[in-house]
């Protein structure tokens, strides 16, 4: 590591008024040929760099990115983190991304202010309630912490929130304690830091134009910047994966559309968990700055514009101020749109397919932050060794035809 | 939020309208001759392009009928309505504004503030 | 006092004396005064603390745009970050200041200040990791968390709010000089015209300076007045004063919300906005433009303020924040300060321009030097200093000699921006204008027109020329608007985005965000760190992220980059702007749609009887259901579970089932459609019989079930299940328009048409054939699984033998209209035979013992119909059907996919429960394979002990052999795996 942060690297600094602090990154041009090529400057991307470099030992390694790295859903998102899922398959990825994030700041040596300040799932019906229960006791015998509150610890922990008196009362809860938030833009930041100073070159403002194969192979990425030769192509573009799939000829069952998210100005401290809820659609947590970071829907149609529809941010809304009633007395500051890119069973795809050396990582939905380590490290694996790790064996595309599928949406969704 | 000229009832907020994916796309029927790859492709894997985009809508909290729509998902621009037993128009009529296949239209995108 | 002669202010009632609190104090303003204008009047000018050094912070602004005088609203619920420059005082308000502890003077926080050489941009990403990570969630992340926040959250409130929708040809933003044109040019046209300004007073910058000395011959205010009176006596056009428009959709959809109680306490109960969501053919943006600032050492200082805010105060409020102004400025638009300063009987104490003495207006320099006020050209203001308030600032003048001026009170104008926030949320597009050293609009997506100082039209004499050329579309008659003005009708300017110190010290802040404590040095330190793309710099220094999302300052730290990276300002672009243009509360977003209309509550047309009747009830979808009936009070639900269960097979029991779906489906084709639909085939059932069917999604997987009525080939009636029914009905819907449109069929939702009532146990025949003595209810006239349509009472019902609970029993759809009467029949006559009302936990619970699913319980969206065993409602014979092709796929047809089964603990006074896994092992070691879990438990009364109903894998194989059943406590209960049917294997009681 070139770069040591501390508060003696602060302070020394300090003195210098803050002058002689070393560049994140390099800016370079593309090489002519890289081992790998991984398409999608965001936190996966850039940490499937990273872990090659580090783990596999790869070097020769480019990250090329359409706009500014993290600038994509990474930079976008509600930064909830979690592993309480309900499936085997998806705990034990989300897990794996969980336990990467309790240490990514040390070993970044760069604080992405990974916060376990619990994340809570409220039950507001008996089906709900059913869910929950059941989901929370495959997460023990998963060895994953959660636990079912009453309504009286959720009023504990959550004093604000309304439980009684609304159109759905809140019965219970799911908390899992290791959960919580991290600073979305710093964990973009770190990897590529550490992925620089490991020689992978981070390309931004290089837009990938087609993914060239031949005889079943893969030759390389056509791109803004010329074409680039590469042994392996990783394609990790959220929103945009399934429409550079095409251009290698590989249909990708992914639908692209808006999820919103807004932010209200910043008070003091007045939430100390996460709080989401499926049934009246609420997600909110406290950043550290004191704003409310909250989570909308999507909307139902496919969109590239990075924008949707006022009435999915008035559904959200209603919600809240159901939920938290001081909240009427707060203010909207900013709201914003991402692509997110959605598989039928709302599960990721993180994979390799028919064209050698071709491999793709997308199908987060609503929900990628969250597996950010995890994701590029069994990317990483599944690149360097062209076979998945135990971890994503499961999340094949295979699966589509087979009917193997992960399922978390069904399991949430079904209403009696 | 769009506006969706419905073809029996007119212009309508989207929020009134339910979007039911690709459109023209032909569901094989049940039998043991087709393939698990092919079966899983019809249930699963549907068009997701940036630009022109065949798209089916209902009007559901209003005549509950379906009818299909070209829309260009890099503007929202909806180009054309039809009726559900109406010809899928040629895809030449209408001007695709993404010029490479993630690239940002010139204008009109969520990416871009300034003039280039 | 710093009042003018209010006499000749026509927005302020002198007359009008209001107290009001801040901090505790009690001081007085007039009616029409802001906060910040009262409190100005009374010299006060330290109104908060910074965000992160807490450094004391005054008015900067005189409007939307400020920066630092955000205030606590104790009166409002104490409504946190409020601006105190555009909240209007009333009669008892309480205001508080923020992020200061113990108080405004007093500030502990301001410590920070002098540590501030260790938080520079970024900081908190370089350290708090070490020693140990426990560190960071247990010390370093709780002080940050108290620290950050401007306000505290607000007190107890609930939101009166409404929406209200508009559909207009033209929506004009703004309703200055160039939104009165424009309104008036559109007088009696065929549009529908909404004109919205944000201010209770229509003519922005003729009210807000001086600048304009004539209007068509007559004074600003005259011309305004009778405007303003044509324009409202005008038939197409409306005007919505104290509305802000805050976001601009895709087509035209604009989201505006207006304040009601502008200048009184809001009434508890009233409605205290109104969001108005506005449709529209055309949108003219005349909002105006908004001042810059400018960088120099402590440029936070209170008693530092922008020209235009200061010249405001003065002709708006009639307050003068200082008599002794200095003005720095590089750019014309501080001339109507001076001029109107010198009308009033002042004049500054010192004018200093970046600009040569030749490139300032020449009216301007005439003026200052017939005034002898001190000019300073070519100069710039290389620090400010003072304690908690201004109190001299250094002048570098043109020799480069440095001069100290004593004042308690400072102009500056860095500039003009074209305020086009709600320009750039339309997805227009700016260009960088390299004369006016500002971005304007350049290019709109939309139907969108810009005018004035909104489109970057900063010449006066320009209005005409640009409001006819634009307007002509609307076929409006030529505007001729002649104009006086007190000043140069140009805008010049020239460059100048910061001034270095004199002395650069550790501790040396010049400002470029003052909410977010951002400074230039910290622009520095991350353009060399590398974050030199905008938005990477902004993410990282958090400039530009406030609550003013950096109106007065963004331009300028593009500029200060720009130079850094030696860019044009158009290659660093600039971030994106956000919608809402300022925060907007969340309660006039939520409007009328939260608390009691938050979402519809759908109940049974015998609702009212089941309330009576003590029932308690249970949320299904939007439904809402009988859950249990307690006797009385004392009564807990396991034990009205026991009782009515027991009831219903030693007696009779009655549920509402009114919420179950009913689709209604006919036409030629019927028949063919319902194969298409249903794993069943109807083809052989005989009118007058019906059948148990399900419905699969295209994957395999079950999603609905319910029983199918056939009353002819050409007309079917089908149930679903109550939170499926919109989602059966528009899958029917969606297949027969785009699948098979070629079949003649048609449906319809009959659910609300019908209610039903299920009877069901050993004496429901005693009970029916009392209610209806004309039908015969014997086993041979009316076997299981047929219905019949009867009169009853001139009323026509269906009445369906079929049992959801193992005993014999009838189902009865009555009108709803009818329903209680029917209901209340049955109920009585029932009375002797024992009959009970039951609710939905003893229906799953009966229907659990008798083995039957309850899909979405039992079934999770990952069960196939053979998962459930129940191979036999598979139309094997049918080509097809929705999903059948999925049946065979290769994880499918697996022998050792999760199956339905039924659990009974071995010891049986142990309890199960619902959603404990169940495992191979005694011993739990984490993590442990999982065989499935538990979808349904309940204590039998006529077991006498619990059992349940699971789905595992390998489960249909795996009955008679041992397992354990996980607790949360992470212990185990041994259970045995059996067949998942515990009441009437042999289906005696239906058919009895």
């Amino acid at each position: 590591m070139k770069k040591k942060y501390s508060i003696f690297s602060i302070a020394k600094n300090a003195l210098k008024g803050h002058k002689d602090w070393p560049k994140m990154w390099r800016s370079p041009e593309p090489r002519e040929f890289y081992d790998v090529i991984i398409i999608g400057g965001g936190g996966h991307g850039l940490g499937t760099a990273y872990y090659l470099a580090k783990e596999h030992g790869l070097k020769n390694i480019a990250v090329i990115e359409k706009g500014w790295l993290g600038g994509g859903n990474t930079g976008r998102n509600t930064t909830i983190i979690r592993s309480n899922y309900l499936w085997d398959d998806s705990a034990h990825l989300y897990e794996h991304s969980l336990k990467l994030w309790e240490n990514l700041s040390t070993e970044l040596n760069y604080n992405v202010m990974f916060s376990q300040r619990g994340v809570m799932n409220l039950a507001h019906n008996e089906h709900d309630i059913k869910e929950i229960k059941r989901r929370v006791s495959a997460n023990n015998l998963n060895g994953i912490d959660s636990l079912w509150l009453s309504k009286e610890e959720i009023q504990k922990k959550v004093p604000i929130m309304n439980t009684d008196n609304l159109r759905y009362p809140v019965l219970g809860a799911s908390y899992q304690p290791r959960g919580g938030t991290a600073r979305h833009d710093a964990v973009a930041w770190g990897f590529a830091m550490r992925a620089d100073e490991m020689g992978v070159d981070i390309i931004q403002n290089c837009e990938a134009h087609q993914i060239k194969t031949k005889n079943g192979k893969i030759e390389g990425v056509e791109t803004s910047k010329g074409f680039i030769r590469a042994n392996k192509v990783g394609v990790v573009a959220s929103g945009h994966t399934g429409v550079l799939a095409e251009t290698a000829g590989i249909r990708l069952p992914l639908q692209s559309k808006p999820l919103q998210a807004l932010v209200s100005e910043p008070i003091k401290p007045i939430i100390d968990t996460v709080v989401m809820s499926s049934a009246v659609h609420a997600y909110v947590s406290q950043s550290d700055k004191g704003e409310l970071v909250i989570g909308a829907g999507t909307d139902s149609y496919n969109s590239f514009t990075q924008r949707g529809g006022f009435n999915i941010i008035e559904e959200t809304v209603r919600a809240m101020v159901e939920l938290y009633p001081v909240f009427g007395k707060m203010k909207m500051l900013r709201q914003w749109g991402g692509i997110v890119d959605i598989c039928p069973d709302a599960s990721p795809i993180i994979s390799k397919c028919d064209v050698e050396g071709l491999f793709f990582n997308c199908g987060w939905g609503t929900g990628g932050f969250k597996a950010t380590p995890g994701s590029a490290n069994v990317f990483a694996h599944t690149i360097a060794k062209n076979e998945a790790h135990q971890i994503n064996s499961a999340f094949n595309l295979d699966r589509f035809a087979s009917g193997k599928l992960v399922d978390e949406h069904g399991a949430a969704a079904v209403a009696h | 939020m769009l506006i969706i000229d419905c073809p029996y009832c007119g212009p309508r907020d989207q929020s009134e309208f339910s979007n039911g994916g690709e459109a023209h796309v032909k569901r094989p029927d049940g039998s043991a001759d087709i393939g698990d790859r092919e079966w899983g492709e019809y249930v699963f894997i549907r068009a997701n392009p940036k630009g022109i985009f065949y798209e089916r809508w209902v009007h559901s909290h209003g005549c509950r009928k379906w009818f299909n729509c070209v829309r260009d998902t890099s503007t929202d621009e909806i180009l054309k309505i039809y009726k559900i037993d109406e010809e899928r128009p040629k895809l030449d009529s209408f001007k695709n504004n993404v010029k490479t296949p993630s690239g940002e239209p010139n204008l009109g995108s969520g990416n871009f503030t300034v003039k280039k | 006092m710093s009042d003018l002669n209010l006499t000749d202010n026509k927005f302020i009632q002198f007359h009008q004396k209001i107290g009001f609190k801040f901090d505790g104090v009690k001081y007085y303003g007039y009616k029409g005064d802001t906060i910040a204008s009262a409190l100005l009047r009374n010299n006060l000018k330290l109104i908060g603390r910074s965000f992160k050094y807490h450094r004391p912070r005054g008015f900067y602004t005189c409007g939307i745009e400020e920066p630092n005088a955000l205030v606590q609203i104790i009166s409002e619920y104490s409504e946190p970050n409020t601006r105190a420059t555009i909240k209007k005082i009333y009669e008892g308000m309480e205001i508080e200041s923020q992020n200061r502890w113990p108080s405004l003077e007093t500030d502990i926080g301001s410590i920070n200040n002098i540590f501030s050489p260790v938080f520079p941009a970024g900081f908190y990403y370089k350290t708090f990791m070490g020693p140990h990570k426990n560190f960071w969630k247990k010390i370093y992340e709780p002080i940050i968390r108290k620290a950050a926040g401007l306000g505290k959250p607000p007190k107890e409130f609930k939101a009166v709010s409404t929406h209200l929708h508009h559909n207009v040809d033209i929506t004009i933003v703004g309703g200055g000089l160039n939104g009165l044109i424009a309104a008036k040019s559109l007088i009696d046209t065929k549009y529908s015209v909404l004109l919205i300004d944000f201010d209770d007073q229509l003519g922005g910058i003729l009210n807000n300076s001086n600048k304009v000395l004539s209007v068509n011959n007559q004074t600003p205010m005259d011309w305004i007045s009778e405007t303003v009176k044509e324009i409202e006596n005008s038939k197409n056009i409306k005007i919505l004063k104290n509305t802000l428009v805050t976001t601009y959709n895709y087509i035209n959809h604009l989201i505006a919300v207006e304040d009601k109680f502008v200048g009184s306490r809001p009434l508890k109960d009233k409605v205290n906005s109104t969001l108005h969501k506005i449709r529209t053919d055309q949108v003219i943006l005349c909002n105006g433009h908004i001042e810059r600032f400018l960088s120099f050492q402590n440029n936070d200082l209170p008693g530092i303020m922008l020209c235009s805010s200061f010249e405001k105060y003065m002709c708006r409020y009639g307050v003068i924040p200082s008599k002794e102004t200095v003005v720095f400025s590089n750019n014309s638009n501080s001339e109507s300060l001076v001029f109107s300063l010198i009308k009033k009987g002042f004049k500054p104490k010192a004018y200093i321009d970046s600009r040569s003495g030749e490139n300032i207006e020449p009216d301007l320099f005439d003026l200052i030097r017939k005034n002898d006020i001190p000019l300073y050209t070519n100069s710039q203001i290389k620090g400010a200093y003072g304690n908690k308030k201004l109190q001299k600032i250094l002048v570098e003048d043109s020799s480069g000699g440095v001069n100290e001026i004593k004042t308690d009170f400072l102009c500056l104008s860095g500039g003009i921006n074209p305020d086009v926030h709600l320009f750039t949320q339309s997805k227009g597009l700016l260009d960088w204008d390299e004369k006016d050293l500002t971005y304007k609009p350049a290019q709109a997506f939309q139907p969108t027109i810009t005018l004035g100082s909104a489109s970057g039209q900063f010449d006066f004499n320009a209005i005409n020329k640009e409001i006819n050329e634009k307007l002509v579309i609307f076929g409006i008659k030529p505007v001729q608007i002649k104009l006086e003005l007190n000043t140069s009708h140009k805008f010049k300017i020239e460059k100048l985005w910061e001034v270095l110190p004199q002395k650069q010290t550790i501790w040396s802040k010049s400002f470029i965000d003052l909410q977010n404590d951002v400074t230039t040095k910290d622009i520095r330190q991350a353009i060399s760190e590398g974050f030199d793309r905008i938005e990477h710099l902004k993410r990282y220094t958090t400039n530009s992220m406030g609550t003013d999302q950096g109106k007065i300052s963004s331009i300028n730290a593009l500029g200060i980059v720009s130079d850094l990276l030696d860019k044009k300002v158009n290659e660093v672009g600039t971030t994106i702007y956000r919608p809402p243009y300022a925060p907007l509360s969340f309660a006039a977003i939520a409007g009328r749609n939260s608390y009691e209309y938050y979402d519809p509550e759908r109940k049974s047309p015998i609702h009212n009887w089941h309330i009576t009747n003590g029932a308690v009830f249970e949320d299904v979808g939007q439904w809402k259901r009988p859950w249990y009936f307690p006797i009385n009070k004392d009564e807990t639900m396991d034990e009205a579970v026991q009782r009515e269960s027991k009831n219903v097979r030693e007696n009779a029991g009655v549920l509402d089932g009114s919420t179950l779906g009913k689709i209604e489906i006919k036409g030629k084709d019927a028949l063919a459609f319902m194969n298409l639909i249903y794993t069943n085939s109807f083809s052989k059932m005989k009118p007058g019989t019906s059948r148990y069917a399900l419905m699969l999604g295209e994957d395999g997987m079950v999603k609905d079930d319910g029983i199918i009525c056939k009353i002819s080939d050409e007309h079917f009636i089908a149930t679903t299940t109550t939170g499926g029914a919109a989602t059966v009905l528009g899958c029917m819907e969606e297949y027969a328009q785009t699948e098979w449109p070629n079949l003649n069929v048609y449906m319809n939702s009959i659910t609300e048409q019908y209610a039903t009532f299920n009877i069901s146990g050993p004496k429901t025949r005693n009970i029916i054939e009392k209610v209806f003595p004309e039908v015969n209810f014997s086993n041979e006239a009316f076997p299981f699984m047929t219905f019949q349509f009867h009169e009853y009472e001139d009323t026509p019902i269906r009445i369906l033998r079929a049992s959801f609970t193992g005993e014999m029993g009838y189902e009865i759809y009555v009108p709803s209209n009818q329903a209680v009467k029917i209901w209340e029949k049955i109920i009585s006559f029932g009375k002797e035979f024992g009959l009970m009302p039951y609710g939905t936990e003893t229906m799953h619970l009966l229907r659990a013992e008798k083995g039957y699913i309850i899909v979405g319980q039992d079934t999770d969206g990952s069960i196939t119909p053979l998962d459930l065993g129940l191979d036999w409602i598979i139309g094997k014979s049918k080509k097809d059907f929705l999903g059948k092709r999925s049946l065979i796929r290769s994880d499918t047809v697996r022998k050792d996919r999760k199956q339905l089964v039924g659990i009974l603990p071995t010891n049986k006074n142990e309890k199960l429960e619902e959603g404990q896994h169940i495992i191979l092992d005694k011993e739990i070691k984490t993590p442990t394979p999982m065989l499935g879990h538990i979808t349904s438990c309940y204590q039998s009364p006529t077991l006498g002990h619990n059992f349940a109903l699971a789905v595992i894998k390998n489960g249909q194989s795996l009955i008679g052999t041992k397992a354990f059943a996980s607790t949360p406590e992470l212990k185990t209960i041994e259970v045995e795996i059996v067949e998942p049917i515990f009441y009437d294997k042999e289906n005696t009681k239906l058919a009895s």
